[in-house]
């Protein structure tokens, strides 16, 4: 195992995400694309939506020479996320915003997202609690497609972007529309477990 | 790092002004191969202006030194601004609006309400 799974506590967080199937699947992603990760040498990384901040913390304990950052909507999830990075003994700085956009354009050299990606009503995406860790709107995309407009200001030029999908996001569509962008785009990952497909999309410039 | 463009009306918002009430120090492993690549990638005087606006100015120069990658004190002087020193609490605000982001045990909130993208 190159990426260790962090230890973290959610006790003091309970509108946190536990990291789940996903979660793993993200960090199982990373790790198996490690060479290519050290290959274009990253400055920067950031994990949008990071929880409890498993995955940031695993890539910053591994990645020593790398900044890493964290952003989350939910405020108790950056507190988790600074938690879990000090528990770990690295250095995460999470910020309490909506994808990147407080931050300027195009330093990312690696961006890591699992959105929430649920097929839900519209409603709940923009409700507040729990639900919007998971509550995806319609097809599950509301979130991500929002994501995907912005992807283009977001990674620097060797950048690249993990992001996580389910099979009724469509992943195909969604490949189709970053090639409209003019985005590189592979599945590196599937996975089916009980009642979920899960897959990772790689994308890059 | 961070900007306040994204507001509606804000054209550049960056540099956002720091104000620091909590600074925290703590001490990070140096590496002057790590630091040295970071360099580029900074405005060198927005580094000088907020070094200066939190009072940590650590003798840096207004201008970047020539061959600072030789330079191993110059880059250990970085890396403790860069990296070593911690906004705790305090507020970052916007050049153009001045609109307030608190900061909060070391994480910014940047949330804007919907009125204001
Ligand atoms: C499925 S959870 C993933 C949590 C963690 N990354 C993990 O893999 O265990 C999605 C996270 O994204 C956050 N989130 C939802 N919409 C967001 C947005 N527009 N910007 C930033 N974070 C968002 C949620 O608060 C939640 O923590």
């Amino acid at each position: 195992m190159l990426l260790q799974t962090p230890v973290y506590n959610l006790k003091q967080f309970p509108n946190v995400y536990t990291p789940s199937e996903d979660s793993f699947l993200l960090l199982d992603t990373l790790e198996a694309d490690m060479n290519n990760i050290i290959q274009i040498n990253p400055d920067f990384i950031v994990e949008i939506g990071s929880g409890s901040g498993v995955i940031i913390t695993a890539l910053a304990a591994f990645l020593k020479n790398t900044r890493c950052f964290a952003t989350d909507i939910n405020p108790e999830a950056c507190i988790a996320t600074t938690t879990t990075s000090i528990l770990n003994n690295t250095c995460v700085e999470a910020c309490n915003m909506t994808f990147l956009t407080c931050f300027k354009e195009n330093v990312f050299d690696i961006i890591v997202f699992n959105p929430p990606y649920v097929v839900t009503d519209s409603e709940e995406v923009f409700g507040n609690g729990v639900a919007r860790a998971w509550a995806g709107g319609i097809d599950g995309c509301e979130v991500i497609n929002q994501f995907l407009k912005s992807l283009p200001n977001l990674m620097s030029s060797k950048g690249i972007c993990y992001l996580l999908l389910i099979k009724e996001n469509n992943p195909q569509k969604i490949i189709n529309i970053l090639y409209g962008m003019k985005f590189n785009v592979n599945i590196v990952k599937q996975r089916k477990i009980p009642c979920e497909h899960l897959y990772v999309l790689k994308i890059y410039k | 790092m961070l900007t306040s463009k994204c507001m509606k009306g804000v054209n550049i918002g960056y540099p956002l002004k720091i104000k620091a009430v909590d600074l925290k120090e703590s001490e990070v492993d140096f590496n002057p191969d790590f630091i040295s690549r970071i360099i580029p990638k900074l405005d060198w005087t927005v580094l000088i202006s907020a070094a200066n606006s939190i009072g940590k100015n650590e003798n840096l120069p207004e201008n970047l030194l020539p061959e600072y990658e030789k330079n191993t004190e110059f880059l250990k002087r970085v890396h403790h601004v860069l990296l070593e020193i911690d906004v705790v609490n305090g507020e970052l605000i916007c050049p153009e609006s001045g609109r307030k982001f608190p900061i909060n045990n070391g994480i910014p909130n940047m949330i804007l309400n919907e009125d204001e993208v």
